[in-house]
This record gives structure tokens, C-alpha cells and sequence, in this order.
């Protein structure tokens, strides 16, 4: 598409987004009474403009052109797993282990941990191939061997971020500062969501602690903060605020907000307001989501054979469970599931961060499940339009860190900006394909290179839009999810 | 221009901005309504700021006259038809003809381009950059409606579009309505009732003026500009540890309350630093800018994240007082408005010489110490100036100087550059790099100072050790160390560059500090620092400031502004809707009202205009939504700070403390569960609990969940403007958060009066009253008779429910109840909209 025709697609859509504003409001008490009626709410569009209803702002649109994909799964691995323990088999670093880096690989890098000279260290698994892609797989993933021909392999991603919470912000937003808005947000924003009883961005969190950058990775940024990440919790509420106060029963909430609308309804004779209709159908939308989230995210009457397949345990906060409630969500009508898994960060300072102790656990807590999720995706006719990415922010140095010296029993990489390896599955993603090589030691991409403008380009040209029309008008300027860069990568397209 | 002026003085500029379009037809063509706005959507994609193809750019006259990379004029002033412009866009062959690849311009725009060139293509500024004149008070079709001169400039154009104005709000809901503009809160039933029995016309100015003196005046005003200011008690990114800023978040509550002018309230802001002998509260001011994010994280360049904060600077002050975006000048020339990219780097040379630099500890900082402990706080920081000079003129003696050379030459070992802090490693070897003679005053100072703190020098050792066994004594005095802003030194000053793309490393061209030509030439006698940007964002010349900074608190009380995007003035934002009425505005402000916020405000809500009821018609609702026109008063959800505040003002729990660090008040749990921070969420169990929501403790990476479900920005950069939404996830927490039903609980209480209410309409009535000012009528007061009813009946069969809904043993079932009502009557429309 030429570059000047995109120019005149956003300064149209500025235009047709203030005039949706101010031609707009009078369409709110329609919709609000349509949906008080439980009639579907009339679809809007986002083309150039994304004509939207801010005060009916998760209503659903169609994206610039027909998507494949209908939906997104993300799964996030915080700290950054390491590609030459996973999928990236270097049989030359097994040879290379043990021996000096050389400077020349050292020459205008910067490392997060790394200082001085350190040794090589070659694959802390054995690999083999799997499936009729021939896929290479390390030992860690046992599970995730039957579903290789369903996944096509990023294998040569970069980012230019070498530090945990700016990569995060620059894989989640597109920039390596907060105050972008995320994938999530921006999916939302120009899709709306398919159900309104339902936070239509929902992030789901296991491994102790949050993300680095914190919630700025499921931020909505300058977009309006509708479009943020709802984090759904598996203990306590699993929406802030969800439940009733304790002490006041379900009955005695439903004639409350009976009381509340019929004094709105009053309101509204007089003043005529028709926001006060839009509060109206706000409120029932909240009597709605406090039983429909918890049914959500009940996994408990799953079927024990599910159970079995994901490996989860009701009531427990862990991967698997996430991955389940993933599934419930995307069968639901759930626009954007985001899952962040902490504890990959193996420099092997200690047990836990270390790539012959917690890294095993890391891979036990979610191989099972990843594959599960994809199996039943797919059982369920639901992995075609449902997109899955894998990946964490950046990947992991071909050379040893050792911070404490020669005794260290724990084996670590440093941070790699240079190569990581991404997955994604489903939604119009072709199987069975590797796209991108690395050189022989995985430092560097050689061939077929892609960085996160591409993913988000490529994640976005799935649920049907034109990275580079999908904008949104702040500070006087367009911006996008891709910022001035980014091509959907075609070579893993269906 | 000369012809707007004129029009104006004849006082038919009114008229002549209703009859738009008429340039289309024949006579004078008006550059702004007529060609501008084809330049913008046909030709600058391509012949604009970013790409300039064939050479031609018609983003400014000078550009669009010189000889393109043809050879050809573009324009020829008087003469069409040796204007290539004009042959290109008429060209037959669909080839040659622009826009190329489009369809052709419009028989009438192609007209009114061969016109405005006959004409001599005047070129006239964009209207924002047009000093405002006061136009003559316009003749109106009601003389008897018009309270304050401002509402002429509303009626007549109520009267071009055949519209009437509505009648006066009702007396409650007025006092209502401004209270909550004025000071963020609602009045009580009983100040209600006094200012609506009083039969003195004088009675409503009376109250409007107790508002304005209200303490409460400065902390709802104070949330609005903390979003400008992009106020946050932390750092921002990994850690996002806390910083100690609440002094600056102080003195902008203080500075409204004082009705501080506001050309000084921004002089102070931006430089109150190079005042001569600036007191502290003026060095407290600065820290506006010092709530730029920091960050420590291993590995990270601390010059790169200076420059961030620098580039952060340049745009928040052109946003906040010029309704500009400066942003896109960073990477290249502006797309479509009239900004090249030096202009961005000559704005950013007057914030390039402060002397902060990304560090951990906030450097500088201005420490203030309770009040006990003054005297020795004062005592000891003047230690550590003395023992920074000493330090600075050790490392300047030769000896030291050729040891820090001799350190230089070793820097490109790996393991002595690894001695030196991470964040430090790669700004200091780009500085090595630099031959002696070409570093700039900043770096050879940065230099100097690094060494000064390796070095094994035992004279520079002992002053470390001196000054960092001070600092532990200053740090047991509990001081807020606030940061602030500070001068390089002239000698010490660093260079300021274009960076090419954008990119802090790439250099272009050198740059002296300097403001953007198209708003209009600096005045002569300005300095050449941050003093003389900031007295030049307000200089009488400068068109921009009171356009820019009347339109935001117009914003504030009418839900949307003059100009609707109050953060953009540029050609590509929106118009204004009533520029007549803005321009007087802001002309009064700047001149008569000499800057005075109160005096502004006051004008507004004594108007007709502001005071008229809100009530509308399905048909007015439809010829305009949005209330441009301003035939009703303003209803709109208030701010997420409000709802907290009214809620817990009527349910009578308001702490009245002011100012002072950040409160945390209940929040859920979990919030701040981050890696790498051990900082935790300690519940205030005193009436911090119930401070005002001003003083909630704000970190940017989990902000206060309520405040953000009610539209607040996280506060990473500057927000112009709120935009409000409606979801769901409001009505829970209205309906859920403890902190709400800790509100309704303590609203029942109020309700019942002593003990159990002995009539309970009247109970029901007096809540009803107390939340919303008004008497309920019969019908409203039966919804909430028989919402009592049933829950009365639920907690007389189960008494332990009650107990733990009000969050006390032995709650009686009556309360319970009435707490019931209580969550009801907070959750109503009426109660979270300004009506």
C-alpha cells in the first residue's frame, strides 16, 4: 500500500472520529434501551476512522478487512527463557563448551550481567526431531513434541532491549518506555468485544510476582484506560470488586440495583439525558459480569480427563490453571488473554534461576499445559481462529555468566537482545514451519530476521487489520502499535 | 492577517465567520478556511514536513515560492498560470497530475487555488498563531438574558442557529454543580438551604466567592494540574521505587489557594530556579519537571534516559502552555504543521543544561527538614557543599588532572571501565573518546566528578567518606529531599545538537536555545535559558498561553473545551466552537484578570451561560450532542477523584488534613506484588484513610485501582485531557470496594440519626438529601422505602449478615438496612454526574 495513501487514512480517521463524537451521542440511548432488550448492539466499523462510542466503548467492530483470526492467547514467559535449552540446537556451542569467548563477539555489546571474558557453554539438553516438520526439540519438552506440526517457529526474533521490564514494554507496547498502550489494548480498541459480560482484555498472572514493567505491560497507555488489561485473579476476587460485600446476598443486590435504575429511570423523564440510560445498562452489565466471570473461571466441574490433560488443580494459582481459564475465555467471546509466567530469568545466580535446577521446573509447570491448550483448542474447532503466541522479551547469551565465581554449581546465560526464538499456533498461522536462522552459536539471527514491529505487524494483520491504519490520536500525533515500522510476516502465514 | 484584524475592529468578524465557504464562490479568499485545509488533505502527505518530494514543501510560503527540484515555481504570486502547481493539478494526462494516484482536485478547490494565487497567495498563520484580540461585545436577540459579558458572545450564536438558551438550573443543583467545580466537593444540605432561602440577588455571587476562598479551592485544582504535571510518587519503570515529591504536588495546592497569577505560577514552574535569590518555594516549583521517570535498572545508559527526560521536558511544556505537539519535530519536520525539526532541538537546548542526569537518588535535590530539626539539617548540608567544593577544586589541581588523564587511557580496559557504576560505564567512555579539546563544559565536569569518586586519591577518598558519613546524618532527620531543578553553570554547560532521527547518539548540526519562528519571532530581551522560554510562554505577543490555558479550565467546568482538543491547537486539531468567545476569554485573562485563576473562574460561573439548567430535549440532544452550542449547562461523570472525595464527604468521614507525604488508604491486596521491590502497601488506620483522593500515594506501575477505573491517567507522561468512559467495571466499584461501603455504612449512621430511626422516610429522606441535595419526591422515596423494606426483613432472619456488612459487631438490622439504601443512593446517577 503506497505511504501516502495511509496519510490520508489517518487524517480522515481524525476527522471521522470527531465527528462520530459529535454526531454520535444521539445513537447512545438506542443502543443502551437495544441492549437493555437484549438485543445485539448494531455493529460499528473500524476502518480508517474506528467510529466508536465512548460510552458504550467495548461494543463490537469489524476490523479493516476479513480476519483469520478472531481472537488472541498470549502467553508470556517473564525473564526470558532461554531459545538454546528449548528450540534452537546448536550442536557447534556443544563443541565450543568451556572454551574463552572471543572479543570480537564481545565488540559494542552490552550486557546486563556480563563482565570481563566468559566462557562458552554449550546446550544444557540433548535435542532430537519430532513430528513430520522434523522439528528440533530439547528433552525439556516432552509434551510439546506433539504439537510441533502445529506451530510455526520464529527463530531468528530481536529486540534492541537487553533489560527485563523496557524488553517487556517493547514486546507488549512497541516501546521500551510506559505509557504506550499494549497488544491487548489496542486489539480491544479496535475490535471491541464479542462479550459484554466479560472483561474483553483479561490477564491472568502465575509464578509469584508480576511482570517487571508491572501493569504498564497490560497498560492501555494514552488509549482510553477501558481498554486496559483486567488482571482475573484465582484467589480472592477474580475481578477487583467483583463480588457482592459480604453480607449482602445475591437477591438483596438485584432489588438494589432495581432501586438504583428505577430512580435512574425517573431521572432520565425528567433531564433526558441519554447517559443516564448508558448508566442504566452500565449497571445490569455489572450484575451480569459478577456471575458470568465467576462461571468463567470456575474450573472446577471440568472433566477430570481435562484435568489430566492440562495437569490442573482446582483452586491452585499455576500456569495450567491459566491456560484452562484461557480456553474458557477464548470459548466465551474473550477478545485478549494474557498470560505472564514468571521465573525464567536463568543467569544461575541460585537454584531457582539456575538452567540445571529452576529452568526444568519452569518447563515442567508449563509444558503440559501449552500443549493441552493447543489440543483442546483444536478439539473444540476453535485453534483457527484462535491465535497463540509464545514468547518472553528477549533471549539468552551462547555465553556462561558467572557472577560468583568457579564453584558456582548453577548454570546461567546472560541476556541476548541478538536472537530469541517465538511461537505462535493457530488463527491463519501456518504449522509445522520454521521461519528465521541463527548463526552457529544462536547469538545472531542470519537469515529470515524479524523483531516485535513484525509480530505485533503480523498479530494484527491476523485479526484483520492494516498495522499501519490501525491509529490512534495523541499529543497532537498518530500513533500505532508499530510505531513507524513493522511488516506481517508473510512466510508463517496460512 | 491585516485583513482579520480590520474585520474584527469593524466588529462584523462574527458575521463573516457564519457565512464560511463564501470564499468558494468569488470574492476574498481566505487562506486558512480555503487553501489550508486542501494543502493539509491533498498535498503535504507528500510535499509537507516528512517527505519532501520533487523539493517541495507547502507548510511555509518561503518554501512553497523557491524554485523546486525542476526548477519550476511552485506558486507564483499574482500569476496562476505560471504557478506549477496550477498546471499540475489541472495536468490532463492522469500521470503528471497531483495528487498522483488520487482523484483529481475538485473543479471548486482548483478554483479557489487560481484565485488565492491571483490574489498573491497571501499566506496567513494558522488562527492559533494570530494574537487573540477582544472582539466588541456582539448584539443579541434577548438583551435581558446575558448576565456577564461573556454570555453575548454564547447568545449570539445561540441566535445564528435559532436556538434559545434554557432557564436557570434550580437553585439546589446550581450549588451543587459550582461547588463541586470550585472546590471538588458538594455543599452541605444546610449551606444549600441558606444560599436558596436567601432572597439578596447578591446571595449566589456571595457563595461563589466562599468557595474561592475555600482551602479546599487549591486541592481540586491541584488534581488537574498534577495530571499536566504527570505527578507521581515514584520513579517509573523496573523498580519503580518511591520518590519524595509530595513538596511539589504542596505547592500547587498552595499556589491556587493564594490565586498565585498564572504567568507566575509558570515562571516558577519551569525556572523558578534562576530567579534572582530563589526561595525554596520557588525551587520546590521546579520540581514540575523533575517528575520526569528515572531509571536505575543494570546496564541501562544513564545519558540515554537524561535525554529522555530532557525530550519529556520539551514536550509536556508545549503541550501544557502552547497547545502544541512538539513530539513528531523530534525525528523530522513536523508533518503538517510549521515546526522544522531544529526548531525542536533549539526548544530542547533550554532544558538540555540542568543538572540532573537520571541518577538513583534524584541528584540534585532541595532537603527540607521538620521543623525541630532545621537548624541541624540546614548545618549539615552546608557540609556537604562545603565538602562538594573542596572536592571540585582538589580534582582541578594539576596533579589530580593528569591522573584523571593518565585513568582516561586505561578506560578501554574492560575491567577498569567495570569499575565505575554500570549506568555511568557507557556516557563516560563516549566522553573519553572525545579528544580533551572538544568536550563541552558538562562533559569535562563529568568527567572530573567520576574521577573525583574512583579515585584511591587520599585527599578525594577522605572527602567521599567525610561526605557520605554526612548524608547518613542528614538522612536520620527524616528530611524530604525533594528534586528540583539546577543550572549547569555556564562554563560547565553542555552542547546541544540535532540528533539525527531522533537518535541521542546520531548529531546533527549545533543549536542555540530558541523558540519555534511560526509562533511568532522571541522577543528581544528574553534570556537565552529556561527563565527566558518560560517568560516568553507568556509574553503578551506569544498568541498561544491564554488561548491554550482558558480553554482548559473552560474544560474542566463544561466537559469539553473551545477548542475540543485542548492539547493540539494546531491545524490538525479541532477548530474552535466558538473562537470569539475563546479569544475574548483569553484576552481578559491575560489583561484584566492579569493571569488570576480565581478571577477567571469567577467570571465563568457567574455567567448565564454556565448557570443554565441541564435539562434537555431529545431533539436538542440531537442538534448537539456534545453541548458545543452551550443552549444547556454542562452534565457530565465526575472525575475519579471526585466520586471518592463526595462520597466520603457525605457520608461525613472527609479528613480535612492538608498537604503532606502521600496516604495510603485501603486498597486490595495484591496490587503491588512486583519483582525486585520490597516496598509494601501499609493501610493507614487513622483518618489518613479518608484524605482526599489528592493525597493517595500514586506509583506508576500499579497505580490506586479505583482512581484508574475512573478514567485517571497512570501519570507516565503528560495527559492533556481525560477521556471518560463508561464500563462495568465503575458500577463495581461504586457498588463493591470496601472503601465505598465503608462510605455507605458511615452515610447510614448520618441517616439514622441516634440510634434507630424512629420514622423511617425520614431517614430515607435525609440520606437522599444528604447526597444529592434535594427532597425526594414521593414516588423516589417509595423505591427507597420498599429497597429498605426487604433488606430490613433479610437482616432481622440473619443477624450476623448485617455485622459484617456495616464492619461492626452488633450492627442492628436498621442500619444494615439503611447501609443498603445508603450503597443504593451512592451509586446513583445523579450522585456520580455534575449536573
Amino acid at each position: 500500500m503506497p505511504e501516502e495513501h495511509d496519510f490520508e487514512g489517518q487524517s480522515l480517521a481524525h476527522v471521522t472520529r470527531r465527528h462520530f463524537l459529535e454526531a454520535g451521542a444521539t445513537g447512545i440511548g438506542a443502543t443502551a434501551l437495544a441492549m437493555l432488550l437484549g438485543c445485539d448492539p448494531p455493529r460499528g466499523t473500524a476502518g480508517p476512522g474506528i467510529a466508536r462510542n465512548l460510552l458504550d466503548p467495548l461494543s463490537p467492530l469489524a476490523p479493516h478487512f476479513a480476519p483469520k483470526a478472531k481472537r488472541v492467547i498470549y502467553l508470556h514467559m517473564a525473564g526470558a527463557p532461554s531459545q538454546l535449552e528449548l528450540f534452537d540446537y546448536k550442536p557447534v556451542l556443544a563443541r565450543l563448551d568451556g572454551q574463552l569467548c572471543p572479543e570480537s563477539l564481545m565488540k559494542g555489546k552490552r550486557f546486563a550481567f556480563i563482565r570481563g571474558i566468559p566462557k562458552m557453554l554449550g546446550p544444557q539438553a540433548p535435542f532430537k526431531q519430532y513430528g513430520e516438520s522434523r522439528a528440533w526439540l530439547s528433552d525439556h519438552l516432552p509434551h510439546f513434541s506433539r504439537i510441533v506440526d502445529d506451530v510455526a517457529f520464529l527463530k531468528a526474533m530481536r529486540t534492541d532491549q537487553f533489560n527485563h521490564a523496557p524488553a517487556q514494554l517493547m514486546v507488549h507496547t512497541g516501546s521500551p518506555r510506559i505509557g504506550r498502550p499494549s497488544i491487548g489494548s489496542w486489539v480491544t480498541y479496535g475490535l471491541g468485544s464479542e462479550n459484554q459480560n466479560l472483561p474483553a482484555f483479561v490477564v491472568l498472572l502465575s509464578g509469584g510476582v508480576g511482570p517487571d514493567a508491572g501493569a504498564s505491560v497490560y497498560g492501555s497507555g494514552f488509549l482510553p484506560s477501558v481498554y486496559q488489561g483486567v488482571q482475573c485473579r484465582s484467589s480472592g476476587d477474580p475481578v477487583l470488586f467483583l463480588s457482592d460485600p459480604k453480607g449482602l446476598p445475591r437477591d438483596l443486590r438485584r432489588k438494589s440495583l432495581d432501586a438504583i435504575n428505577a430512580l435512574n429511570q425517573r431521572e432520565h423523564e425528567t433531564v433526558q439525558d441519554p447517559e443516564i440510560l448508558t448508566r442504566i445498562a452500565q449497571y445490569e452489565m455489572a450484575f451480569r459480569m459478577q456471575l458470568s466471570v465467576p462461571e468463567a473461571m470456575d474450573i472446577e466441574k471440568e472433566p477430570a480427563s481435562i484435568h489430566e490433560m492440562y495437569g490442573t488443580t482446582p483452586g491452585a494459582t499455576s500456569f495450567a490453571n491459566n491456560c484452562l481459564l484461557a480456553r474458557r475465555l477464548a470459548e466465551r467471546g474473550v477478545r485478549f488473554v494474557q498470560l505472564f509466567h514468571w521465573g525464567w530469568d536463568s543467569h544461575g545466580a541460585s537454584a531457582s534461576e539456575a538452567l540445571n535446577k529452576g529452568f526444568f521446573d519452569r518447563c515442567k509447570e508449563t509444558d503440559r499445559a501449552i500443549a493441552a491448550l493447543v489440543t483442546d483448542l483444536k478439539q473444540r474447532g476453535l485453534l483457527d481462529e484462535t491465535l497463540i503466541v509464545w514468547g518472553g522479551e528477549f533471549g539468552r547469551t551462547p555465553m556462561q555468566e558467572n557472577r560468583s565465581g568457579a564453584d558456582n554449581p548453577f548454570i546461567g546465560r546472560d541476556h541476548n537482545a541478538g536472537a530469541f526464538t517465538m511461537w505462535l499456533a493457530g488463527g491463519g498461522i501456518k504449522g509445522g514451519v520454521t521461519h528465521g536462522e541463527t548463526d552457529d552459536i544462536g547469538y545472531e539471527g542470519i537469515s529470515g530476521q524479524t523483531d516485535v514491529n513484525d509480530l505485533h505487524a503480523t498479530l494484527l494483520r491476523q485479526l484483520g487489520f492494516d498495522h499501519q491504519r490501525l491509529i490512534y490520536r495523541f499529543q497532537g500525533r498518530d500513533f500505532r502499535l508499530t510505531d513507524v515500522s513493522g511488516k506481517p510476516i508473510r512466510e508463517i502465514i496460512a | 492577517m491585516n485583513k482579520r484584524i480590520w474585520l474584527a475592529a469593524a466588529g462584523v468578524l462574527a458575521v463573516v465567520l457564519v457565512v464560511r465557504g463564501a470564499g468558494s464562490s468569488g470574492g476574498a479568499v481566505d487562506f486558512n478556511r480555503d487553501i489550508r485545509p486542501i494543502f493539509n488533505k491533498k498535498c503535504v502527505a507528500c510535499h509537507g514536513g516528512v517527505r519532501q518530494q520533487a523539493d517541495l514543501s507547502l507548510l511555509f510560503r518561503e518554501d512553497a515560492l523557491k524554485p523546486a527540484k525542476s526548477g519550476k515555481r511552485p506558486i507564483v504570486p499574482g500569476d496562476p498560470d505560471a504557478s506549477e502547481v496550477v498546471r499540475r493539478i489541472t495536468h490532463p494526462d492522469a500521470h503528471d497530475r497531483m495528487p498522483k494516484g488520487r482523484d483529481p482536485l475538485s473543479a471548486d478547490e482548483i478554483a479557489a487555488i487560481k484565485r488565492w494565487i491571483r490574489q498573491g497567495a497571501p499566506w496567513e498563520p494558522h488562527w492559533a498563531y494570530v494574537k487573540p484580540i477582544a472582539a466588541p461585545l456582539p448584539a443579541v436577540s434577548k438583551p435581558g438574558w446575558p448576565l456577564t459579558d461573556l454570555d453575548r458572545f454564547v447568545m449570539a450564536r445561540l441566535d445564528r442557529e435559532g436556538l434559545n438558551p434554557s432557564a436557570e438550573a434550580s437553585c439546589p443543583a446550581l450549588a451543587r454543580r459550582v461547588s463541586l467545580d470550585l472546590i471538588g466537593l458538594p455543599p452541605t444540605p444546610a449551606r444549600t438551604d441558606r444560599l436558596c432561602a436567601d432572597r439578596d440577588p447578591k446571595a449566589y455571587e456571595r457563595y461563589v466567592d466562599e468557595l474561592l476562598a475555600s482551602p479546599r479551592f487549591g486541592e481540586r485544582w491541584a488534581a488537574m494540574w498534577l495530571d499536566l504535571a504527570r505527578y507521581a510518587d515514584s520513579q517509573g519503570y523496573e523498580k519503580d521505587p518511591s520518590r519524595s515529591i509530595w513538596k511539589f504536588r504542596d505547592w500547587v495546592v498552595q499556589a491556587f489557594n493564594r490565586d498565585m497569577p498564572f504567568d507566575r505560577f509558570t515562571v516558577e514552574q519551569l525556572a523558578g530556579d534562576l530567579l534572582p535569590n530563589p526561595t525554596d518555594d520557588q525551587r520546590t516549583a521546579t520540581a514540575f519537571h523533575r517528575n520526569t521517570m528515572t531509571n536505575d535498572e543494570g546496564g541501562t545508559d544513564d545519558e540515554e534516559h537524561r535525554t529522555a527526560a530532557v525530550i519529556d521536558r520539551v514536550n509536556t511544556t508545549f503541550v501544557v502552555w502552547q497547545g502544541t505537539s512538539m513530539g513528531c519535530a523530534q525525528c523530522h519536520g513536523h508533518p503538517y504543521d510549521p515546526f522544522r525539526h531544529q526548531d525542536y532541538y533549539r526548544a530542547f537546548a533550554y532544558f538540555n543544561n540542568t543538572a540532573d542526569w537520571d541518577q538513583t537518588d534524584d541528584h540534585p535535590v532541595l532537603p527540607s527538614f521538620p521543623a525541630d530539626k532545621e537548624r541541624e539539617g540546614r548545618a549539615l548540608y552546608a557540609v556537604i557543599r562545603g565538602l562538594k567544593a573542596r572536592a571540585e577544586s582538589l580534582t582541578a589541581t594539576p596533579a589530580i588532572q593528569a591522573a584523571r588523564r593518565q585513568w582516561e587511557t586505561q578506560l578501554m580496559v574492560p575491567s577498569v571501565a567495570g569499575k565505575l557504576k554500570d549506568t555511568w560505564q557507557n556516557e563516560v567512555l563516549r566522553i573519553a573518546r572525545t579528544p580533551e579539546a572538544e568536550r563541552d563544559g558538562e562533559q569535562k565536569m563529568m568527567l572530573d566528578w567520576v574521577y573525583s569518586e574512583v579515585t584511591d586519591d587520599p585527599a578525594l577518598a577522605a572527602a567521599r567518606k567525610e561526605r557520605d558519613k554526612t548524608w547518613g546524618r542528614i538522612n536520620k532527620l527524616t528530611p524530604a529531599l525533594t528534586p528540583v531543578m539546577e543550572e549547569l553553570p555556564p562554563a560547565r554547560g553542555r552542547r546541544t545538537h540535532v540528533f539525527e532521527r531522533g537518535n541521542f547518539l546520531v548529531h546533527g548540526p549545533e543549536v542555540e536555545p530558541g523558540v519555534p519562528a511560526s509562533i511568532g519571532p522571541r522577543p528581544t530581551g528574553l534570556e537565552p535559558n529556561r527563565l527566558g522560554l518560560a517568560r516568553w510562554l507568556i509574553h503578551p505577543d506569544n498568541p498561544l498561553p491564554g488561548r491554550v490555558i482558558v480553554n482548559r479550565f473552560w474544560e474542566q467546568l463544561f466537559g469539553i473545551g473551545l477548542v475540543e482538543t485542548g492539547e493540539d491547537f494546531g491545524t490538525q486539531g479541532a477548530p474552535p466552537s466558538n473562537q470569539a468567545l475563546l479569544d475574548w476569554l483569553a484576552v481578559r485573562f491575560t489583561t484584566t484578570d492579569h493571569w488570576r485563576v480565581k478571577s477567571l473562574l469567577r467570571d465563568v460561573v457567574l455567567s448565564a451561560t454556565y448557570r443554565q439548567s441541564s435539562v434537555t430535549t431529545p431533539a436538542l440532544t440531537e442538534r448537539d450532542p456534545q453541548n458545543r452550542l452551550l443552549a444547556r449547562g454542562p452534565r457530565y461523570r465526575l472525575t475519579a477523584e471526585q466520586i471518592r472525595d463526595q462520597a466520603l464527604s457525605v457520608a461525613g468521614l472527609l479528613s480535612d488534613r492538608m498537604l503532606g507525604p502521600s496516604v495510603m488508604p485501603p486498597q486490595p491486596d495484591g496490587v503491588w506484588q512486583r519483582p525486585y521491590s520490597g516496598e509494601v502497601w501499609k493501610t493507614a488506620t487513622d483518618q489518613d484513610r479518608f484524605r482526599r483522593a489528592l493525597y493517595t500515594l500514586w506509583k506508576r506501575t500499579a497505580p490506586y485501582p479505583a482512581m484508574l477505573t475512573f478514567d485517571s491517567p497512570s501519570r507516565e507522561f503528560c495527559v492533556s485531557r481525560r477521556v471518560r468512559t463508561n464500563t462495568p467495571l465503575q458500577a463495581l466499584v461504586t457498588l463493591n470496594d470496601p472503601a465505598f461501603l465503608e462510605a455507605a455504612a458511615a452515610l447510614a449512621r448520618r441517616m439514622a440519626g441516634d440510634g434507630t430511626p424512629a420514622d423511617v422516610d425520614q431517614a430515607l429522606g435525609r440520606g437522599y438529601r444528604l447526597a444529592l441535595l434535594r427532597t425526594p419526591d414521593q414516588a423516589s422515596l417509595a423505591v427507597l422505602r420498599t429497597l429498605y423494606q426487604a433488606a430490613l426483613a433479610h437482616y432481622r432472619d440473619h443477624l450476623g449478615d448485617g455485622d459484617s456488612l456495616g464492619g461492626a459487631v452488633d450492627f442492628r438490622p436498621e442500619q444494615a438496612a439503611l447501609t443498603v439504601v445508603a450503597n443504593a443512593i451512592l451509586n446513583l446517577d445523579q450522585f456520580v454526574t455534575k449536573e
